[in-house]
């Protein structure tokens, strides 16, 4: 294989598991700071998949509504998720795993339902936006502007989160209420309020991976099944509640993914699952979890 | 009956046991004192198999148990209650001292024949012993505090164990459920011929039922004796201070 | 302390005030469904066939999640081993019918004996993780392997016994298996074993230091869960005639975990409720509205959150309470 062959595959997985990340950075926030694991976050990823192509499809006359689209789509899906988190999710926090589990999968139920119920069950996609239009020469190859983009985004929210949960007074409540409960309520910080926020941000993160993924995939009742399972092996390997562990975490699934379909094409999709097994066997933790998730 | 030597025990840099040899004997009725910290929780789990020493050995009976699992350590004859709740709580109070009996006379094997009955007899005299013959059927989760440590102690008598290590009996008791315990201590060691080693805080419980007592600071035993001995011990005074021995 | 009576029961109290009553309510149930074919049409026999699989799989389940207290996530993939290893063993082997359905539950246990020495050395939510990937690589290899199994397409018009073809007959096939296996489960539950079990489930620690190798037992559990699973999948590649590649799906265990959960953890008639519950909801929402997802997940949120204790639970309670 040529190596400018290999690079295109590099990039290819860079940019795949860039994507991975950012659809699974919002259930890693959620489990971290909640506890929760939330198995509608690939619903809440289609929610916003389906706003982006309903905005841009329906106000096409407006220039440039996809990226007006991004704006508002994920801020529509964060309300969504914090209307959800009051009504239901604050019943069973402190409940067990199982009850939570069951309760969030009745609400993929719900949701994609309900997603049904006011687009149908068609498919749907949307082309590149401009200017993102077209390749750019890389290496002798040519490779999505696009892709790049996504790259560039991944890169960002990394940082970004990383500058909200470390320099902002929000961040530093967060991360209190993450790893003390109640000493955070006794020092009189609304903690059912900071639940919501984190909840609804980690929707909001959801949602704008639905939207950016839009012109890479089929939009379609469905696929908010394959994401969360792949969001789950993100997670897993990255380690439970550990935001930079999702982001190495799903460059690695990414890296897998891309490359795996040249090595050995019929087993491809498992390599993600195996991984997911090898690190719960040996190192249940992820590479960056920490070890109180017991 | 059960021997240590050089015991080492460190978690990251702090040393928590350090170079603890002792002796139980058997039939020996002894406690283990000294403040928080001094490591007395960390010695029993060293003992039971819940913690590996990183260096010396724990004997019992001759035999070196150093390193072994908690339940086979438990299967050679060790019994220990625990300083936090460590019952099983939405059994009754019957199922879980007989589980203990079940388990000690291997029957946990048999998956074709009703347990409801089994080892009645024994487990109703073990619930007699500790005074919960008329509980039997409430779940333990729902008993008195002091009840509940009753059961504990119930739940390592009825394994019918050589050594009985006890973690704390009384914590959190009134002095009426301390003096009950202790005298429940006594009167089984007495009578069953245990060999019994507990940690307390309590010095009522200490002075008034132990034959030996051992007080350990920093992590290492730094005085043996009977009461009237410790009671008179400078160093053991100063690491006490203030407190009325 | 209050709050736990409602929603945790006592295993022991309810259970022996109801006793004596327990063989009347049992041979009741049986008579009843003994008769159902008679009395329904055959569309309701095919959907008693589903509920009977399901409390089947869910029984066995919940041995592992209930009495053990281990939750898995991965039930279905031991589930489609015995109801694939049924159908190649059927259609590309020519084995007689009643070894095939024997290898089913066989093959189940012989994989979740080796899924199971992985995924007890966990606890909680790794290992329910861990069921999940295995579970998940279960499908993926059926997907697959398509000389095997027929990935995608599945394996379809299994052949099976004249007798057992209609449905009225495989119902009570079907019925005779479950009691069968409800029996076994009914033995295995009120044995000294489970107590071993609920000591692990109450407190692993202290179970460890009653004398009892914890993951030995947990494993033990653990296969037994598998035995009952691949029994459930026999059941189902006789019943179906065919099997796909969905059955191993994760969305798959949710169904069975929901069964045990609607049912009640903490009883052993819970799974079997929850199963018929189940099933029986699915299809009267179904038949009124187009868009049954909704108004079943509704439903299910509605119970989960209100009936914690699962909708037997909820019924022994009040009987028990009566009685005092």
């Amino acid at each position: 294989m040529t190596s400018q062959a290999l690079l295109m595959q590099l990039l290819s997985g860079l940019s795949g598991g860039m994507l991975i990340y950012l659809i699974a950075v919002g259930l890693s926030l959620i489990f971290g700071t909640l506890r929760v694991l939330n198995l509608a976050h690939g619903a809440i990823y289609m929610l916003g998949a389906y706003l982006c192509v309903w905005l841009t499809s329906t106000f096409h006359q407006i220039p440039g509504m996809f990226w007006w689209a991004l704006l508002i789509g994920p801020i529509l899906v964060a309300l969504f998720g914090g209307l959800v988190e009051v009504a239901l999710l604050r019943r069973v926090y402190g409940w067990h795993f199982m009850y939570q589990f069951i309760i969030t999968f009745a609400l993929i139920l719900i949701v994609s339902d309900l997603t049904r119920l006011i687009w149908g069950g068609g498919f749907h996609s949307i082309t590149y936006p401009w200017p993102l239009k077209g390749n750019i020469k890389v290496a002798g190859g040519t490779f999505p502007l696009y892709n790049l983009f996504l790259v560039m985004v991944g890169v960002s929210i990394f940082y970004g989160l990383r500058a909200l949960l470390n320099y902002t007074k929000l961040g530093k409540v967060i991360r209190g209420v993450t790893y003390n409960r109640e000493i955070m309520s006794i020092l009189g910080e609304n903690v059912q309020g900071v639940y919501t926020v984190v909840f609804m941000l980690g929707c909001w993160l959801g949602g704008l991976g639905g939207a950016l993924a839009t012109p890479l995939v089929t939009v379609s009742l469905g696929m908010d099944m394959t994401v969360i399972i792949q969001s789950f092996i993100v997670v897993v390997i990255g380690g439970l509640g550990s935001l930079t562990g999702a982001f190495i975490g799903a460059l690695i699934l990414g890296l897998l993914d891309s490359f795996g379909i040249i090595i050995l094409p019929q087993l491809a999709i498992a390599f993600g699952f195996i991984l997911m097994a090898v690190v719960l066997i040996v190192r249940p933790y992820g590479l960056l979890g920490k070890r109180e998730y017991d | 009956m059960l021997a240590t030597q050089g015991l080492m025990k460190s978690f990251g840099g702090l040393i928590a046991i350090d170079n603890v040899t002792f002796e139980v004997e058997r039939g020996e009725l002894s406690s283990i004192i000294g403040p928080n910290g001094a490591g007395k929780t960390t010695l029993f789990n060293l003992l039971t198999g819940h913690l590996q020493p990183d260096a010396g050995n724990v004997v019992f009976k001759g035999k070196d148990i150093t390193g072994l699992p908690p339940y086979r350590i438990c299967r050679l004859g060790i019994g220990r209650s625990f300083q936090h709740m460590n019952i099983f709580p939405r059994l009754s109070v019957f199922d879980n001292v007989q589980a203990a009996v079940l388990s000690r006379e291997g029957k946990f094997t048999k998956i074709f024949a009703p347990a409801k009955d089994m080892a009645r007899s024994e487990t109703i005299e073990v619930l007699k012993t500790v005074e919960l013959g008329t509980k039997m059927l409430v779940p333990a989760g729902l008993l008195a505090y002091g009840d509940q440590k009753r059961l504990e102690i119930g739940i390592a008598l009825a394994l019918r164990p050589a050594l009985l290590l006890l973690d704390e009996p009384t914590a959190g008791m009134s002095p009426e459920e301390t003096a009950g315990i202790a005298g429940l201590i006594a009167r089984v060691v007495q009578y069953q011929g245990l060999t019994a080693l507990f940690v307390e805080h309590d010095m009522s419980v200490v002075f008034g039922i132990s034959q030996k007592i051992r007080v350990m600071h920093l992590g290492r035993i730094i005085a043996t004796g009977t009461a009237e001995e410790i009671r008179a011990d400078d160093e053991v005074q100063r690491i006490y201070l203030g407190e009325e021995l | 302390m209050t709050n736990q009576q409602t929603t945790i029961h006592p295993l022991s109290s309810p259970i022996y005030k109801l006793f004596g009553r327990r063989w009347l309510w049992a041979a009741s149930a049986v008579a009843i469904l003994a008769l159902l074919p008679i009395l329904v049409d055959t569309s309701w026999v095919s959907v008693l066939c589903e509920i009977l699989i399901l409390a089947v799989a869910a029984s066995g389940l919940n041995l592992l999640i209930g009495y053990t207290g281990m939750i898995s996530f991965g039930p279905a993939g031991l589930y489609a081993v015995g109801a694939y290893s049924m159908a190649v063993l059927l259609v590309q082997a020519d084995v007689p019918f009643g070894v095939a359905f024997i290898a089913g539950p066989i093959a189940a246990t012989f994989v979740s004996l080796i899924i199971g020495w992985f995924c007890v050395r966990r606890t909680a939510v790794y290992f329910a993780l861990l069921t999940l990937a295995f579970s998940q690589l279960i499908h993926t290899i059926i997907f697959k392997w398509y000389k095997l199994t027929g990935g995608d397409d599945g394996i379809v018009e299994i052949p099976v016994p004249e007798v057992l073809f209609s449905i009225e007959h495989y119902y009570y096939f079907a019925l005779a298996c479950t009691l069968g296996s409800l029996l076994i489960l009914w033995l295995i539950v009120n044995s000294p074993f489970d107590k071993a079990l609920q000591v692990i489930r109450e407190n692993p620690g202290r179970a460890e230091f009653i004398g009892v190798n914890v993951r030995k037992y947990q494993l033990i559990a653990f296969a037994i869960q598998g035995f009952f699973l691949g029994f459930a999948g026999s059941l189902l590649c006789g019943f179906s005639h065919n099997v796909f590649p969905p059955i191993a799906n994760w969305t798959e265990s949710i169904h069975i975990i929901i069964a045990c959960l609607l049912g009640g953890m903490l009883h052993f008639v819970g799974p079997f409720v929850g199963a018929m519950v189940y099933i029986l909801l699915d299809k009267f929402v179904t038949g009124f509205t187009e868009y049954w997802s909704l108004v079943l997940g509704i439903v299910v949120i509605m119970l989960v959150l209100f009936f914690r204790g699962g909708i037997a639970g909820f019924i022994l309670d009040k009987l028990s309470a009566q009685r005092s």
